[in-house]
């Protein structure tokens, strides 16, 4: 009856706590790369109906941000531009590009012979009214979960710039998804929101550093202008949850 | 002063009680009251243990069919083609109107997101309302998203069976035919009451085409004013406008003028309750005083400081006796009418006192006392009351009458028309008069004689089934019109916030096509704005949502001699006994006339006196069912205390009982030959021999949240009067449970609500703090109860506490809050009208859970209006027939050492930098202990995912169906949806506060940026900048308050109205002894009676109460000894 258990049986404890160990760090690692949002979100870069050029129009033309995103400064959201957006220069400029279609489908709408006037013929669905056409399905980059409320007017309006959660728009010719935005992202900001305040007129330009004048690192520099503002502008951004869940 | 601590109050005592079963003592309801939830609130019932198994099982396999979407979904953006001027996607826009209501139109301001109408809020222009709204213009939104509305137009088809089948067509199609039929003749219109100009002016258009009109409407809000321009020999209607801001004397004779049986219930409110706001003893001397006389006890009578219980049909004799005191005290001259009045009072003789003292007090008034009559009573009463006011000079101080039109022709000579075939074509607009009028108009038969009926409603309902077409109803919110308000003083528009979202038509473009004009609405708006405005700018009429107009008074007229020809044999009725009852037939608070029986919030809010839910009853006194009890043993109308007998056994309950709650006997109601059957609920406060009913129940025809809720009061009605006589009652044997919310979260034998008499607040203003635990216990705050408000707020000090607590002054803390938030409640404002139970479940996304869910106690209100009943003297189980009413609207208190928050395993909530108590939902796992710890129940769990499924089918989880989803259209986008498993209640309306934030914020930085003309860094914004200036968040309760209760706002200010409320000597703390430090505290209710009246009492009952359990020893052993 001595031997029951054979001799190699010795080392099976060890054995496992050896590889549940593993088996755990490997659930563990892979989760915290695969499950969270700086692998699931970041680089995300859908093929969008129309092919907008970021670079193009906002880092070479420079047209500013909020040309198209109007409503960026004073909503919680910063809306995607109608159509009548890009026919206010598309009208003249390459009017007849066909990789324009979808949006000049999206602004004439009914109206077929693009005079803005309803016509003989033109109201299909008899409404009385010339409708506009079908809206261009942009599909969505970057979001939020529906339980967080961010607020981009109270961000910009207040010197933190597009770039810290959107990266170097000017630099994509499609946009992705450059940040992660989980809450860890918002919460480093909220606690030091100096890293990220600079002057109101450069929130619009990407490509804004802090002048380095007599500091070496960049990063000190910025810290030290965005000090500055924090303390005259009285920035305290909540830490709490009723900051952005309601 | 530890001595006295060492006696907290015991919740024997019962110094106020809430409900007949805790009034008793039983052992259940000890028991019931003993658990954190009420009954079956934790308990997995319904579903048995295997078939529960088997959906999990089932869920399990779905979930792991789902788990291969774990890609992330892809959303699309929609923008605009032509994006509209000043819309910017995410800021709500707000837009001027008016919900047209059978009382006046309701001016309002609808919030828009995106186009979709979310939330009614009063229009502030509209200066008698002062920007509050009702409970039913609250609900009127959820109408528009009701998946049961009619969706379009539809032809009926009649079965064999006689069922009716419903096709759809096209409403033009519809409008076509009309035209054929319209032009062969015999056209009658039959509308319920409206106050609309649109109307007006084509009622004038279609009676000159030849089309008769007739109006109906099951309460007739205008009865009043015709019965009494009638009495008075006019061709007009007389409209009494009350205008209570300077009245000082107020008698109320059967007039639920603060409530929805009267017309002008906001206005009304706002200026009466205006006249008890007491801050000072100078106040307390001014405070007006309110008398009534009533058979149903309603929210006015709660507020009352005098009431007499009076049956409805008594109240001839009554208001004769009233004048009569009054002749007689001012000395009048005239014998004839004296002793006319003294021979119409004879059978009155017990109330004389009453009624000498109350006339006494309001002549010490002179031009600041009004005598108001309910709008039910016959012209007799109209005429006394008119009368007493023409003699006390009220007339143009205290109340105005206004003339208005005369009334239309009656439904009872359209029926005979129709009989004798002079109407063959009938179109029946708005109401829901088949419904109301199917007790003494047979539809039936005269259905068979029209050629030709078409119905224009919100829904299918009665009146399409006698109808060929239902022809869709655009809402209010979707349809142009102009009105009036109820005092005529306004003309306001109904302007729609969103183009109808189905195939349907507004009234005034059917109107317009029936006189052949197909006009569409907004034209015809614009005309009659022209018409009336002398070329003011219609836009701006739109902007601002009113327009001042004058109604035209009239100038009093001596009564007497319609007086005299009162005849003395027509209003001595016999005797009311048990076998003689009256059955008196009042609006649903839930339903109204039916309108709102579909309305999911309005079914699920409780009635603010029987705290009934998803049902009505027939309400009777305590005396009646004592006699009824004892007629019939076994009806369990009223429990009796659980004693011991001789032989040391339990004495059977004799109520009845069906897990835990109280079954109501259905009894049947014998009138004049017709009868219906309904549940019997009791009810302090009735008059003796009163059954009160609530027509808007018991539809037929209905959607499917009304479908099968309450009795059906219209076969008794008889088109005349709404008071009968001559009712009985007879017991059926069966028995039904009644969804009550009586009993849930009470707060049993505690110093709750605290009340003194005016007398009583003027020598001692800081009574409140001499009443409840803390009042024996050392101070709360310790060596720093003498800090200021701001300090205490700020800083949290520890007192004498043992655990340290947050400090969030500026220079200790990295985290501090620019604002501190705390609210008041000033308990002597409110008249427990509800609106703020509905706005904050309009605004919060609050669920409906339904009845069977409400018997659990699993009720989602946010704020709930707990009401209390406390009587002179009790024995026993005796039930009080004469009760005071004390409302008390409680949400989550936000307290600074708060409960809920030490006993969250996940930190799901916790306190923000401004005080708030958050709450996460994202983080809560929904372990419940949160709820269990607070003391005053006002956090409610998400059972079920109530805004996702169907109520019938919640227990089958995610394999229930989803719910329609044209109801998720009316959700408050800035509040998050919350699903199963999680603990929610009330924010503040931390949206609001964030949202005003943000706006502040932005405003000073762009100012700042605006006029330094730089690039913004060497801005200086100090914390004044920051901070949002006092009044401009606003809590939907506290915006919806007609009486403005409730005030919100940063109590670190000492300027802050809050701030200065918390700083008046009646603040209290409910449950202060817990040393929660809510931030929500309450004012004290100040009664005012008049020392000489017959029952007047030197405390209110409530405080006796209190202090006779409190002090025992001051009043002699006999008090002591229970």
């Amino acid at each position: 009856m001595r031997n029951i258990f054979p001799r190699w049986s010795n080392t099976v404890p060890l054995k496992l706590i050896v590889g549940l160990g593993m088996v755990g760090s490997v659930l563990v690692a892979g989760i915290t790369y695969y499950a969270t949002p700086k692998y699931t979100r970041v680089g995300y870069q859908p093929t969008q109906p129309v092919s907008y050029n970021h670079e193009f129009h906002a880092g070479e033309l420079g047209i500013d941000c909020r040309y198209c995103h109007t409503g960026v400064d004073k909503s919680s959201h910063a809306n995607i531009p109608g159509a009548n957006v890009c026919m206010s220069c598309h009208q003249n400029v390459k009017s007849d590009s066909a990789l324009l279609e979808p949006v000049r489908d999206s602004y004439y709408g009914e109206d077929a012979n693009k005079d803005g006037k309803l016509s003989e013929g033109e109201d299909l669905n008899g409404d009385g009214i010339l409708n506009a056409g079908p809206a261009i399905p942009w599909v969505r980059i970057h979001k939020a979960p529906d339980y967080v409320y961010f607020n981009h007017a109270i961000h910009v309006n207040r010197g933190i710039s597009c770039v810290e959660c959107h990266g170097r728009v000017d630099q994509m010719v499609e946009v992705h998804h450059d940040k992660h935005l989980s809450m860890a992202f918002c919460l480093d900001c909220h606690r030091n929101p100096e890293k990220a305040l600079r002057p109101l007129d450069e929130v619009t330009n990407l490509s804004w550093e802090a002048d380095l004048s007599d500091h070496s690192d960049p990063l000190i520099a910025q810290v030290h202008a965005g000090l500055e503002l924090k303390e005259n502008w009285g920035v305290n951004p909540p830490l709490s949850c009723t900051g952005c869940h309601r | 002063m530890i001595m006295q601590n060492n006696q907290p109050e015991l919740p024997s005592g019962k110094d106020y009680w809430k409900s007949l079963d805790s009034l008793a003592d039983t052992d259940g309801f000890k028991e019931w009251v003993s658990r954190e939830f009420p009954e079956g609130a934790s308990m997995l019932d319904g579903v048995q243990r295997r078939s529960f198994v088997k959906l999990m099982a089932a869920s399990f396999g779905l979930a792991g069919l789902g788990m291969t979407g774990c890609r992330r979904p892809e959303q699309v953006i929609l923008p605009y083609g032509k994006s509209p001027e000043e819309l910017i996607p995410g800021v709500p826009a707000y837009y001027a109107t008016s919900q047209p209501t059978s009382r006046g139109f309701q001016p309002l301001i609808v919030e828009s997101h995106q186009g979709r109408p979310t939330k009614v809020e009063g229009n502030p222009s509209y200066l008698p309302n002062g920007g509050s709204t009702d409970v039913y213009s609250q609900a009127s939104v959820l109408d528009l998203y009701d998946p049961d509305r009619a969706q379009g137009s539809f032809a009926r088809e009649t079965l064999k069976n006689g069922v009716n089948r419903w096709k759809k067509v096209s409403t033009d199609s519809v409008l076509d035919i009309l035209d054929d039929e319209v032009s062969e003749g015999k056209v009658a219109v039959l509308v319920n009451r409206s106050h609309s100009l649109v109307r007006q002016s084509l009622q004038k258009k279609i009676a000159s085409s030849g089309i008769q009109w007739f109006e109906h409407d099951a309460i007739d809000y205008t009865s009043a004013e015709n019965k009494l321009g009638k009495a008075l020999g006019l061709k007009k209607g007389l409209r009494a406008v009350p205008n209570l801001s300077t009245a000082k004397r107020v008698l109320s004779l059967d007039c639920d003028f603060l409530g929805n049986r009267e017309s002008n219930e906001l206005s009304n409110t706002r200026a009466f309750m205006s006249g008890r706001k007491v801050l000072n003893s100078a106040d307390a001397r001014k405070m007006n005083r309110l008398y009534i006389a009533e058979s149903d006890l309603s929210r006015t009578g709660g507020v009352a400081d005098h009431r007499l219980r009076v049956e409805s049909s008594q109240m001839i004799g009554f208001a004769s006796l009233v004048a009569s005191e009054l002749l007689s005290k001012i000395g009048h001259s005239d014998q004839s009418l004296k002793k006319h009045l003294k021979n119409l009072s004879s059978s009155t003789n017990s109330q004389k006192e009453w009624a000498s003292e109350a006339v006494a007090d309001l002549l010490s008034n002179p031009k600041k006392s009004v005598v108001l009559a309910g709008s039910h009573l016959p012209a007799e009463v109209q005429l006394l009351a008119y009368e007493m006011n023409r003699l006390l000079g009220s007339i143009g101080s205290t109340i105005n009458y206004i003339e208005v039109g005369a009334s239309a022709d009656s439904i009872l000579s359209l029926a005979s028309k129709i009989n004798n075939g002079s109407i063959e074509r009938l179109f029946i607009l708005g109401g829901n008069p088949v419904y109301q009028t199917k007790g003494f108009i047979n539809w039936e038969d005269l259905s068979k004689k029209l050629k030709f009926a078409v119905r224009l409603g919100g829904s299918i309902d009665e009146s399409s089934q006698i109808a060929n077409y239902h022809l869709g109803q655009s809402h209010y919110l979707e349809s142009w019109d102009l009105g009036t308000t109820w005092d005529q003083s306004f003309f306001v528009p109904v302007q729609p916030l969103i183009a109808p979202l189905f195939d349907t038509v507004s009234e005034a473009s059917f109107l317009s096509h029936l006189v052949g004009e197909k006009n569409d609405d907004h034209g015809l708006v614009k005309n009659i704005h022209s018409e009336y405005s002398n070329g003011g700018d219609f836009e701006d009429f739109l902007r601002l949502g009113v327009l001042a107009t004058k109604p035209v008074s009239f100038n009093s007229l001596d009564a007497t001699k319609a007086l005299l020809s009162i005849k003395p044999v027509e209003i001595k009725s016999s005797k009311l006994t048990e076998d003689n009852l009256e059955v008196v037939i009042i609006p649903d608070f839930h339903a109204h006339d039916g309108q709102y029986a579909n309305n999911g919030w309005m079914q699920e809010c409780p009635d603010p006196i029987s705290k009934l839910t998803w049902d009505n009853a027939l309400l009777i006194s305590p005396v009646l069912a004592n006699i009824l009890e004892s007629k019939h043993p076994g009806l369990g109308l009223l429990p009796k205390p659980t004693m011991l007998n001789k032989n040391g056994q339990i004495a059977p309950d004799a109520a009845q009982f069906d897990g835990g709650k109280q079954k109501a006997p259905i009894v049947t109601v014998n009138v004049g030959g017709k009868s219906i059957t309904a549940p019997l609920y009791v009810q302090p406060g009735l008059a003796d021999f009163s059954i009160i009913a609530t027509i808007g129940y018991g539809r037929s025809h209905v959607g499917r949240v009304g479908r099968g809720t309450g009795y059906d009061v219209t076969p008794l009605l008889s088109g005349e009067s709404l008071v009968l006589t001559g009712a009985s009652l007879q017991p059926t044997g069966d028995f039904k449970i009644l969804a009550n919310v009586q009993e849930h979260w009470s707060m049993e034998g505690r110093a709750i609500v605290r009340e003194a008499n005016a007398e009583e607040y003027i020598s001692d203003p800081g009574f409140a703090s001499h009443m409840g635990a803390e009042s024996h216990s050392p101070p709360m705050w310790g060596k720093d109860q003498n800090k200021s408000l701001q300090e205490k707020a700020t800083t949290t000090p520890r007192g004498n506490s043992a655990y340290e607590h947050p400090d969030h002054t500026y220079e200790k803390s990295d985290v501090f809050g620019i604002h501190q938030w705390g609210m008041t409640i000033d308990l002597n404002q409110c008249t427990g009208c509800s609106a703020c139970v509905v706005a904050c479940q309009s605004e919060n996304n609050i669920p409906v859970v339904g009845k069977d869910q409400v018997l659990r106690g699993r009720e989602m209100h946010w704020i709930r209006l707990d009401r209390y009943f406390s009587s002179t003297a009790r024995d026993g189980a005796e039930i009080p027939s004469d009760v005071q009413v004390s409302f008390q609207g409680v949400a989550c208190m936000h307290c600074e050492t708060a409960p809920c928050e030490s006993v969250c395993p996940v930190n799901a909530t916790v306190h923000d930098e401004e005080g708030l108590n958050a709450m996460a939902y994202n983080r809560c796992v929904g372990t419940r202990y949160c709820a269990n710890n607070c003391p005053y129940k006002v956090r409610r769990f998400n059972f079920f995912d109530w805004n996702k499924r169907k109520t019938d089918e919640l227990y089958q989880g995610p394999l229930g169906d989803k719910n329609d989803s044209s109801v998720d259209m009316g959700k408050n986008p800035d509040v998050t949806v919350r699903m199963r498993g999680v603990m929610e209640k009330c924010t503040y309306c931390v949206q609001r506060i964030q949202e005003s934030k943000i706006r502040t914020k932005v405003n000073a930085q762009q100012k700042a940026k605006f006029e330094s003309g730089k690039d913004g860094s060497g801005i200086q914004l100090s914390t004044q900048d920051l901070k949002v200036p006092d009044g401009t968040i606003k809590t939907a309760c506290q915006q919806v308050c007609p009486s403005d209760a409730i005030v919100f706002g940063d109590i670190s200010d000492p300027r802050s109205e809050v701030s200065k409320l918390k700083n008046n000597p009646r603040d209290y703390s409910v449950l202060g002894y817990l040393n929660t430090r809510p931030r929500t505290t309450f004012l004290a209710k100040v009664r005012n009676p008049n020392p000489k009246m017959p029952d007047f009492a030197s405390s209110p009952h409530s405080a006796r109460e209190y202090h006779d359990k409190a002090h025992p020893s001051h009043h002699g052993d006999e008090h002591g000894a229970h």
